[in-house]
């Protein structure tokens, strides 16, 4: 076995001590699966019909999947640290293009925090830092040199907490476009990303009322309208339904579902069924003892959910664990 | 590897904005006839000022004010010696600003028109308290004219004096004695209706704005000092304390905002911006006689403003600008960092989101902080006294390098005299004093209630 992976696995005590057995049978079963050789590009491995491992030191993340598809970013090695603690530690794993990857893991395992490293969010907070190489369009976006204020124009973001501003409907849409010095026309605009947010029929007669007078369902909406009217390639989304009742996150499910058409979308979640119905890939996140956020496994939700490679996993999708 | 932002299958735009429906009727009508009375006011008090003039207003067949004035020993002041221009200038570069909003919110949409409307009719009690302090500075001649020929109508009592008054003067009195007063009350229950929390505060400070204005010496307030306790006046100190808080704030609040800015969106937090921040909360408690001695130095002898206006003001300025910065840190601090992140997730650079974001949502508290500031600035008396403005001022400013005096000096003046009579107008003079102060800090809580964002 990898020592990564032994690392993880005495990193986390509760898995360590409940079922020890167990973790060793799963190790076995992901033993067999043979470590190739890296090949040149995924779609030439799929084709090929093998199982991918870009890192072979990783068991946990799976690339077997055999689905023709190209990467939104690629992620290695990342660290991310506030001030001396390390929140993250060494992530390795890759968000599939045009698809809905969801985060899951217990609180505090670094989920927002790696969700926060793909748009630089966390340049924003003093003492904070990101180590490794998050490849996004053949630059690695972590670079110093690459601009942050370009990065999170491509990257857009929605937050767990619908955060409108306190403006009209309209300038909420509006103002990323304007400030990033959109010409074309903004009317238009604004009812294109307000219509892709499911949004429009509810507020197209008031375009001018304070987006804090709406619900927090259609809060949640606008942000992510406002999202996407800068026309961003990935939109990172930290638990956007957490803060609304049923009806409200069965909405922006599907609305997640619709954009994975046109976008790449990173969604945290605590729900499982959540990250079931909507996602089609999963990461699961889990930190050890001394709070230090590592990957478990990554692969298709479906793999994940029915057949995973880690006991912790299996553990903390059934709800026994975290 | 870039997504195409497809637009197929959306259906062409349609209307923007549609007015809401559903509108009181009465409720714009209301608006519209205060706006319009507004207006009227307006204009008539401009009319009266440049082609009447006070001294022709008053005039009862065979024999002027200004006859009468010969008699007397008052030196009243006139329009001649007023300089009018000094007082029309801030409204003429306010009123386009009030008449931009209003044009801009009749071709936006009419719900918001009503409520502009609304607050537009609101600058109202402003123009009617400047109204009835013209018609009681009118009304001076009056009672002058009334001594004159023997009524006793010195007292300032305006009931006295409708016994003499002809019809013309007599409407005139009653319009500004009780209907104006009642149009401000009105007016202050109309915004205060439009408060998050209506509160009887506006109407308050009218009410009490009447009260004063039928009981105070109308002298006491148009005159300037003199040697004789009846004959002295607050106007000078009145009017200096204005024209240098104007100045103040226009010096301090750029200056601290600025700073508050710098510290609160721009600093690294390090040892240096840690080592701004002490000193100015060092600063706030700074002794004013100080400040008072500083000003002295720099900007009466070393920038040579003399003993001005400006050189004052500069001085204020000094001493509230710790005040400012803090109350506009604490404004900046308020805007949750949720908006500061929901901005630059969209591609905001930081000065895009201070501009757009937290300045604008932060500006109704540093207003706020800034009118406390001005109510801390308006009694200060010893850094003035330090650079040395005088007591005893027959005129008024016209230009910032003009001498001056400001109503806690003028009232620490008439402390100090012997006799018992400027005693009694140093009383008058503090409640003066206090009420402005009272309006200023009722100003800045209304401020702060209608700005809150609840977030
Ligand atoms: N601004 C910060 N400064 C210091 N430490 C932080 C900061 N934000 C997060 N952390 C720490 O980093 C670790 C990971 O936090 P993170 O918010 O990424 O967890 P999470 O997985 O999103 O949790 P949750 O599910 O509760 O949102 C936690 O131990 C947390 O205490
Ligand atoms: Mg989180």
């Amino acid at each position: 076995m990898a020592r990564n992976f032994f690392t993880m696995m005495r990193s986390s005590a509760p898995a360590a001590t409940a079922a020890p057995a167990a973790s060793e049978q799963r190790s076995e079963r992901a033993a067999p699966s043979p470590p190739s050789p890296p090949p040149a590009n995924m779609k030439e491995a799929a084709a090929a019909g093998v199982g991918v491992h870009l890192d072979p030191n990783l068991e946990a993340v799976r690339h077997d999947f055999t689905e023709e598809i190209e990467m939104a970013l690629q992620l290695r090695e990342v660290s991310a640290f506030y001030g001396s603690f390390q929140a993250i530690d060494k992530m390795t794993m890759p968000i599939p293009q045009n698809r809905v990857t969801a985060l899951i893991g217990p609180s505090g395992c670094g989920k927002s925090t790696l969700l926060r490293c793909f748009n630089r969010m966390n340049d924003l907070i003093p003492g904070a830092r990101i180590e490794g190489e998050i490849m996004f369009e053949g630059r690695n976006l972590i670079d110093p040199n690459v601009d942050a204020v370009e990065v999170r124009r491509r990257i857009g973001m929605v937050f767990q907490k619908p955060n409108p501003f306190p403006k009209s409907i309209y300038e909420n849409v509006a103002f990323g476009a304007r400030i990033n010095g959109y010409s074309g026309d903004m009317d238009r605009l604004v009812e294109d990303s307000l219509r892709r947010a499911a949004l429009w029929d509810e507020v197209k007669d008031e375009l001018d009322k304070s987006g804090l007078a709406l619900s927090g369902g259609q809060q949640q909406r606008l942000c992510i309208a406002r999202a996407i009217a800068v026309q961003p390639e990935i939109i990172l989304m930290d638990e956007p339904a957490s803060a609304l009742d049923p009806v409200a996150t069965l909405k922006i499910e599907d609305l997640m579902r619709e954009l994975a058409e046109h976008y790449t979308i990173v969604v945290v979640t605590h729900n499982m069924q959540q990250a079931g119905r909507v996602s089609d890939y999963t990461a699961f996140l889990l930190a050890g003892e001394e709070r230090v956020g590592r990957l478990v496994e990554f692969g298709p939700t479906q793999e994940i959910f029915t057949n995973p490679l880690d006991q912790r996993t299996e553990d903390y999708i059934t709800g026994r664990y975290g | 590897m870039s997504a195409a932002i497809p637009t197929a299958g959306i259906t062409p735009f349609a209307p923007r904005i549609r007015a809401r429906r559903g509108l009181s009727v009465g409720f714009m009508v209301i608006a519209l006839l205060a706006i319009t009375a507004s207006m009227l006011m307006l204009g008539a008090l401009i009319v009266e000022i440049l082609v009447d003039g006070a001294a022709q207003v008053f005039t009862d067949g065979s024999s002027t004010v200004a006859e009468v004035r010969g008699e007397t020993l008052i030196d009243l002041p006139t329009p001649e010696n007023m300089n009018w221009l000094a007082w029309a200038m801030p409204v003429a570069i306010l009123l386009p600003f009030l008449g931009l909003r209003v044009v801009r919110s009749l071709i936006a949409d009419i719900p918001a028109l009503a409520e502009r409307a609304i607050g537009f009719a609101t600058t109202l009690p402003v123009a009617l308290f400047v109204h009835i302090l013209y018609v009681r500075f009118e009304s001076a001649y009056y009672i002058e004219y009334a001594k004159a020929i023997g009524v006793d109508g010195a007292s300032g009592n305006i009931v006295q004096l409708f016994g003499e008054a002809s019809g013309f003067q007599f409407v005139r009195l009653i319009v500004a004695g009780l209907i104006l007063p009642l149009g401000i009350i009105a007016a202050g229950w109309f915004w205060s209706s439009r408060l998050r929390r209506p509160s009887l505060l506006l109407p308050g400070i009218a009410i009490a704005a009447w009260v004063v204005y039928l009981f105070l010496d109308p002298f006491f307030l148009s005159s300037y000092p003199s040697r004789l306790p009846v004959q002295a006046g607050i106007f000078s100190a009145i009017t200096g304390t204005l024209y240098m808080m104007v100045i103040t704030a226009a010096v301090a609040f750029p200056l601290g905002v600025g700073a508050a800015i710098y510290l609160e969106e721009y600093a690294r937090r390090n040892w240096f911006s840690r080592m701004i921040q002490v000193n100015i909360s060092n600063l706030a408690g700074v002794p004013s006689i100080i400040y008072g001695l500083l000003g002295l130095q720099v900007f009466v002898r070393v920038l040579e403003f003399e003993r001005s206006v400006l050189a004052g003001a500069c001085t204020m300025a000094l001493l509230v600008m710790p005040i400012i910065i803090v109350s506009a840190q604490e404004a900046l601090r308020t805007v949750p960092p949720s908006m500061r992140e929901a901005a630059y997730a969209v591609g905001a650079t930081r000065w895009q989101v201070v501009r757009f974001h937290v300045l604008p949502y932060a500006f109704g508290g540093m207003l706020t902080g800034n009118i406390l500031a001005m109510s801390r600035a308006i009694g200060e008396t010893a850094p003035l006294i330090a650079i040395g403005a005088l007591t005893f001022i027959a005129f008024l400013a016209d230009s910032p390098t003009d001498d001056f005096t400001v109503m806690p000096i003028q009232v620490f003046n008439w402390v100090t005299r012997p006799q018992s009579g400027f005693h009694e107008i140093a009383a008058s003079g503090i409640i003066i004093l206090m009420l402005v102060l009272l309006v200023m800090n009722a100003a800045a809580i209304i401020m702060r209630q209608r700005t809150r964002t609840d977030w």
